[in-house]
């Protein structure tokens, strides 16, 4: 278990950086990839394998597809990242993080301090499944995700259309 | 390469080493009777630290770059860096499933916002002919 959460953590961690600090952007989305099943398998060594087996599905099968997709229409234009502009970020990424750990250590003594005691991680999805389809708990969520997905299908296919269309009118 | 992984990896180990020296000091009673929550993925705090750096990655992703899609990858860095959160917190917390019910609702939402997302980012590529957000500064005429 140890030995897996070094592993992920180093894939995840080692993804992120080369997606932000690599010049070319296929490499980029590789690291990004990386960092995403990386991501998935701390999900596993938390328990959470229906999660970890969606991330996997989801992300790394079809946001990186469409990501890759989109880089090999569209990227003519330079991808590199301006030093100076790294230079004046800097600062303002340092104070974030540092915000952001201060955050993480006050809360994380406050969960620690709750002193629940671990348990051994179960099979999570029959209880996911249950928690989804029952009216009492995340049904609402279930179906509002459901249409807003419905949705998104029409609209990505119609904003990505609508271009050709245009174009095909204007040229006609 | 090789000398930030080393030195994450020293930070992360020297993150969790006052937890599992408390967790040392509790005693081999507590040991027998929960082998599960030991060392570094037995502590909330291993992966907080994790969780904070690819935050971080994303945001200086977002503001150092120009072209849209790095700022859509930074995006989808630091909603997995939430989504890490949530499950961390529901399994050392004392919520039992509903952190990796959230979860999951992000992940679907951030899978449709990444489909709308491209669709725009190649809709803006066929009208400017470039994805350089600083150029893309005109409305439709």
């Amino acid at each position: 278990m140890d030995f897996m959460f070094l592993v992920f953590a180093a894939v995840t961690l080692l993804g992120g950086l080369v997606m932000a600090f690599h010049q070319s952007i296929v490499h980029s989305a590789f690291g990004l990839v990386a960092a995403l099943f990386g991501v998935a398998g701390l999900y596993w060594t938390l328990g959470a394998d229906f999660l970890g087996g969606l991330q996997v599905l989801l992300y790394v099968g079809g946001v990186t597809v469409l990501l890759l997709f989109a880089v090999m229409l569209s990227t003519r234009d330079s991808t590199r990242m301006n030093l100076s502009r790294y230079v004046l970020v800097a600062p303002i990424v340092g104070i974030v993080g540092l915000f952001v750990f201060n955050a993480y250590q006050g809360v994380s003594e406050i969960v620690n301090s709750l002193g629940s005691e671990l348990t051994e991680p179960e099979p999570t999805s029959a209880r996911i499944g249950e928690l989804f389809l029952s009216p009492d708990h995340y049904l609402v969520p279930f179906e509002v995700v459901a249409i807003l997905l419905l949705l998104v299908l029409i609209g990505a296919v119609t904003v990505a259309r609508r271009g050709q269309t245009l174009s095909e009118e204007s040229t006609s | 390469m090789m000398n930030p992984f080393v030195l994450l990896t020293a930070i992360v180990a020297q993150a969790a080493e006052p937890a599992a020296e408390v967790a040392a000091d509790a005693g081999l009673v507590a040991e027998t009777l929960t082998p599960v929550a030991t060392g570094l993925a037995g502590s909330l705090s291993s992966y907080l630290v994790v969780s904070g750096i690819l935050f971080v990655l994303g945001v200086a992703t977002i503001l150092t770059r120009r072209n849209a899609l790095y700022i859509l990858m930074g995006t989808e860095l630091i909603l997995n860096a939430a989504n890490i959160n949530f499950v961390a917190f529901a399994r050392f917390g004392s919520f039992s499933i509903d952190g990796q019910m959230m979860a999951l609702v992000v992940v679907m939402l951030a899978a449709a916002e990444a489909a709308v997302a491209l669709a725009i980012v190649l809709r803006i590529f066929h009208d400017f002919g470039s994805i350089d957000i600083t150029r893309t500064d005109s409305l439709r005429d």
